[in-house]
């Protein structure tokens, strides 16, 4: 019987969740509210700076997606070991992202527009 | 004589950390196959930006606000109703769902009204309108059309999914000491959110 409640005691660790409150999700939320309001007005009314707005509204979703991956999916207080996952799968998608478009924006014109 | 074998994690007949890690392999899918699409995006959209532009004026840019909206807000509805039910708090804890499941109807409603809109001025693929269009603003509807259907299916999964957490709270199979089918479905759940992210720049905020 002693094994069983030390082997209970032992799993204990691998039981027990970080308790995330609701003030911090309501200021999650706000803050991604505040994000999304940032890229519209960016959007909308920086109409003539092309490539500074889509530089900005990637960087505004990035963020928004590692608030909502930290907080929203408890990244941030879960066992760091799906950080770890997810940072080496992040960097791979990445790598695959870059060599294509690198491959396809140095190719002549004509070949790209196909 | 009286012997008592104890087996190797005896009394838990489940693993927690393994249970999510299972899942963010799923999610690892979905980016995949979301990816994919993201990667066609952003080469034609080098390719054809002129055409690009033009064609993104066609989409409603505040129903795509209110449907962003939509969208982060049920995100935290189900972030809270999972804070719920580790607390113990069934019945806010099912609330909170229902408000989540509310939100993903809004959302598909919405989504509705845009698309008839887009049918109606006959902007999907194959109408005439759409095949007199230049090549790039053709590609344009193409994915808007392929990727947010494809996201809008996450929805309604997504949606499917929230019921049989709502079902198993009820039932008792989703209990305070025993979540991990409602955390994991809630991750699927921001998983849709997160891609709607990225689609909505993508899409409606090219200017």
């Amino acid at each position: 019987m002693k094994d069983q409640e030390k082997l209970k005691e032992d799993n204990k660790e691998f039981h027990e969740h970080h308790l995330v409150t609701y003030k911090m999700q309501y200021s999650t939320w706000v803050g991604l509210l505040l994000l999304t309001v940032m890229t519209v007005t960016v959007s909308v009314f920086g109409a003539h700076i092309y490539t500074l707005s889509v530089l900005t509204a990637l960087i505004i979703a990035s963020t928004k997606a590692l608030v909502v991956a930290l907080y929203f999916m408890h990244l941030k207080f879960d066992p760091k070991l799906y950080l770890i996952m997810i940072g080496i799968v992040m960097f791979l998608f990445v790598i695959f992202l870059v060599l294509t478009l690198i491959d396809y924006l140095t190719r002549p014109t004509q070949t790209m527009m196909m | 004589m009286a012997q008592t074998f104890v087996l190797p994690n005896s009394g838990h007949n489940r693993d927690d950390v393994a249970s999510k890690m299972g899942m963010w392999l799923f999610l690892f899918t979905e980016l995949l196959l979301f990816g994919g699409m993201f990667l066609v995006y952003l080469i034609y959209r080098v390719g054809y930006s002129e055409d690009f532009l033009n064609a993104s004026y066609q989409l409603d840019v505040f129903m795509g606000t209110v449907n962003t909206i939509v969208l982060l807000t049920s995100s935290m509805t189900v972030a809270m109703s999972i804070t719920a039910i580790q607390k113990g708090n069934k019945d806010l804890a099912v609330a909170l769902l229902w408000v989540t499941l509310a939100a993903a109807l809004i959302f598909l409603v919405i989504k509705y009204f845009e698309w008839t809109a887009k049918f109606d001025y006959g902007l999907a693929m194959g109408m005439d309108y759409y095949n007199s269009l230049p090549h790039g603003e053709r590609l344009f509807f193409f994915l808007y059309f392929l990727m947010t259907g494809l996201h809008a299916i996450h929805v309604i999964v997504g949606a499917v999914i929230l019921l049989f957490v709502i079902h198993g709270i009820n039932k008792g199979t989703v209990t305070q000491d025993k979540f991990m089918f409602h955390e994991n479905a809630g991750l699927y759940w921001h998983l849709v959110d997160l891609i709607w992210i990225y689609l909505f720049p993508l899409f409606y905020l090219i200017h």
